[in-house]
């Protein structure tokens, strides 16, 4: 893998009080086609690290860079640069399906034969055919939830923020996010994935960043997490399990 | 639970978060402006009263402006989303909440009703050739208000939206045709009619299934109910964004297609949309077609010149209400769009849709060009340059926003 990371996170302290960060001098990579899943437990700094990576707060201390570039030095150029899947489904309710998606594809610059492309491509895959003219207020929560993937993917940027992407999600839902993230990871982008469903990424993220308390307490892939703690051959979810607990 | 003092409770919280605002209301621009409108109508309308034309339609104009006084219904119910757990254990006693909401709907309403009446009976009396007595008239127009209420309570438990939407025209049709056998028809004729028609809409509206509490109705209801209130507010101060009701309208379905694929512009595609299914859209068409009617009706006065402008002036407000349509957008943030474009695309948009009414508005005026060549130009030219008045302060606010952004 090139050495030139796409996400660097370098000494980061942060949270929404100056007074009571949240997050503990958080330092990773993401490699350009790496899929990287970000664990911890419920408020574990998950969250406030990808807003972080958004530019939605600023670090207290330490530095965020997505391509080389900060989001001060070169706003623009940072954000083209990523694209995010929220936890919870954020919609214009004015809105159709298509023209979310049209949205997004012109607020990044993607060529129109490209967005038509990649759309109908999307809308096939997310079986999403016909609700394309759909108005967002009259969709499930998991049809809500792959019009934000879908509009994340039409972009193509160099890297991911995918924030439990699975929560809504249908049996075949979960399937077509996990293989097109594969083909997405095969031509070269990076996604940092942030899921409670251990036993799924286990097999899909080459590494591991396990948060606890705003720190990073583990980080590698599975085997290099198991060696450095000596409990060899145990599965994402049990690792994670004495990880925490020990960290109690 | 006291339910009636959560309603109370409730009530008195919103009107809290209102209170701040007053004082930015009285001092703002928009409220002289009103206020000045206020005064120049009263001199208007006092001349008129003085001399009232020959011929003119009364019985239309009562009905015009009595129909929609009496017919129209809202109340406010204050409901959250979260009533849907915490309240539901309660909603056998849900009258008990519902009772102060219906009261305060109805009152603030007849009040509204009668002030309509009052204006208007001195020229009703003056130019009506065998006038009803005021008293009764006044009777009538709050039975007129009492049914329609009751129909649009009625309506919101039913459990068919399409029922719901049916019964709506329905109350639209009855409050108008009361009102007109009213003002038409001798009043012994016109009572028959009136009474057989009201034990009919009474008896249609016990036909179509019911919600003991229709909650999920209630609360979007609701939701368009406090939205509404912040966007009347909005025209006076700078409030925080707001959602906005949203309809289908398959029609402009197409509108904003043509957009130049640029993120320069993918703001106005976003505006455009917004604005294509939001509620300014039919607050600004409502606003025209009453002022292409009044206009054409007023084409060869300086009155009409003066409803023109002050038309086109409530339209640029209404408009540049778009500038806080995303103000908290997540995804504005998020997204690579150019810096100062989102300024610029809503500058341009409301710009262009003020041109647009300028231009459509003043199309009377042409009408009458051949006698009053100069008077028509004028008129036009100076709707044009109100459009261009709009669009530079817009284009202040929107530099200041980004220098306290930046």
């Amino acid at each position: 893998m090139s050495s030139a990371p796409v996400l660097q996170i370098t000494g980061l302290n942060g949270g929404y009080s100056l007074n009571r960060p949240v997050l503990h001098d958080v330092s990773l990579q993401v490699q350009p086609g790496e899929m990287v899943g970000l664990i911890g437990l419920n408020g574990a700094g998950k969250s406030t690290t990808m807003k972080h990576i958004l530019g939605l707060m600023s670090p207290h201390k330490g530095e965020i860079t997505v391509q080389g570039r900060t989001r001060d030095s070169d706003p623009g150029r940072y954000h083209s640069a990523l694209s995010f899947v929220p936890e919870s489904p954020l919609l214009y309710e004015e809105m159709t399906v298509r023209e979310h998606i049209e949205f997004t594809a012109r607020a990044y610059g993607v060529d129109r034969k490209d967005y038509e492309s990649r759309s109908s491509h999307l809308a096939s895959l997310f079986h999403m055919e016909d609700k394309m003219d759909s108005l967002s207020g009259h969709l499930s929560k998991g049809m809500k939830q792959k019009v934000m993937i879908m509009c994340a993917f039409v972009a193509r940027p160099a890297l991911y923020v995918i924030d439990e992407p699975f929560l809504g999600l249908d049996p075949l839902g979960i399937r077509s996010l996990l293989d097109f993230m594969l083909e997405l990871k095969k031509g070269g982008s990076s996604i940092l994935l942030s899921s409670h469903i251990l036993s799924t990424i286990e097999n899909y993220c080459d590494r591991f960043i396990v948060l606890h308390r705003g720190q990073v307490i583990a980080q590698g892939t599975l085997q290099e997490m198991t060696s450095a703690a000596g409990r060899q051959g145990l599965s994402l979810e049990q690792l994670f399990y004495e990880l925490v607990q020990g960290g109690k | 639970m006291d339910l009636k003092e959560l309603y109370r409770e409730r009530r008195g919280r919103f009107m809290g978060s209102l209170l701040p605002y007053v004082g930015y209301i009285i001092q703002s621009g928009v409220a002289m402006v009103f206020l000045f409108v206020l005064i120049a109508f009263s001199a208007w309308y006092t001349a008129l009263l003085g001399n009232p034309p020959a011929g003119i339609p009364i019985r239309w104009i009562m009905f015009a402006l009595l129909v929609p006084a009496a017919v129209h219904s809202s109340f406010r119910t204050y409901l959250q989303s979260p009533d849907t757990i915490f309240l539901l254990p309660q909603g056998h006693r849900m009258k008990e909440y519902f009772q102060p909401a219906w009261v305060n709907g109805v009152v603030w309403k007849v009040l509204r009703l009668a002030f309509v009446l009052i204006t208007l009976w001195p020229l009703y009396i003056r130019t009506e050739e065998a006038p009803k007595l005021l008293s009764a008239t006044a009777m009538l127009l709050l039975g007129v208000k009492l049914l329609s209420s009751y129909g649009f309570w009625r309506e919101q438990t039913f459990v068919s939206g399409s029922a719901s939407r049916a019964f709506s025209l329905l109350r639209w049709a009855a409050g108008g045709l009361i009102i007109s056998a009213w003002l038409w028809q001798p009043a012994g004729k016109g009572l028959i009619f009136i009474g057989l028609l009201t034990a009919a809409y009474v008896a249609a509206l016990s036909v179509p299934p019911r919600h003991a509490v229709p909650w999920e109705k209630l609360i979007a209801t609701e939701k368009n109910q406090g939205a509404r209130a912040l966007m009347i507010l909005g025209w006076f101060v700078d409030v925080p964004g707001r959602e906005q009701r949203v309809y289908p309208r398959r029609i402009l379905a197409g509108w904003g297609g043509g957009i130049s694929w640029r993120p320069e512009t993918a703001y106005r595609y976003l505006l455009t949309k917004s604005f294509a299914r939001g509620d300014i859209f039919g607050i600004v068409m409502r606003m025209g077609i009453l002022s292409l009617l009044l206009n054409w009706w007023n084409r060869s006065s300086l009155m009409g010149s003066a409803i023109y402008l002050f038309f086109l002036f409530v339209i640029g407000i209404q408009l540049s209400a778009l500038r806080k349509l995303h103000n908290e957008s997540f995804w504005l943030t998020v997204y690579p769009l150019p810096e100062g474009t989102r300024g610029s695309n809503t500058v341009d948009f409301v710009f262009r849709m003020l041109l647009i009414s300028a231009v459509i508005t003043g199309l009377p005026f042409l009408a009458a060009a051949g006698e009053r060549p100069l008077p028509a130009a004028g008129t036009i030219l100076s709707g044009v340059l109100m459009a261009y008045l709009f669009k530079n302060y817009l284009s202040r606010k929107a530099a200041r926003l980004e220098d306290e952004d930046l």
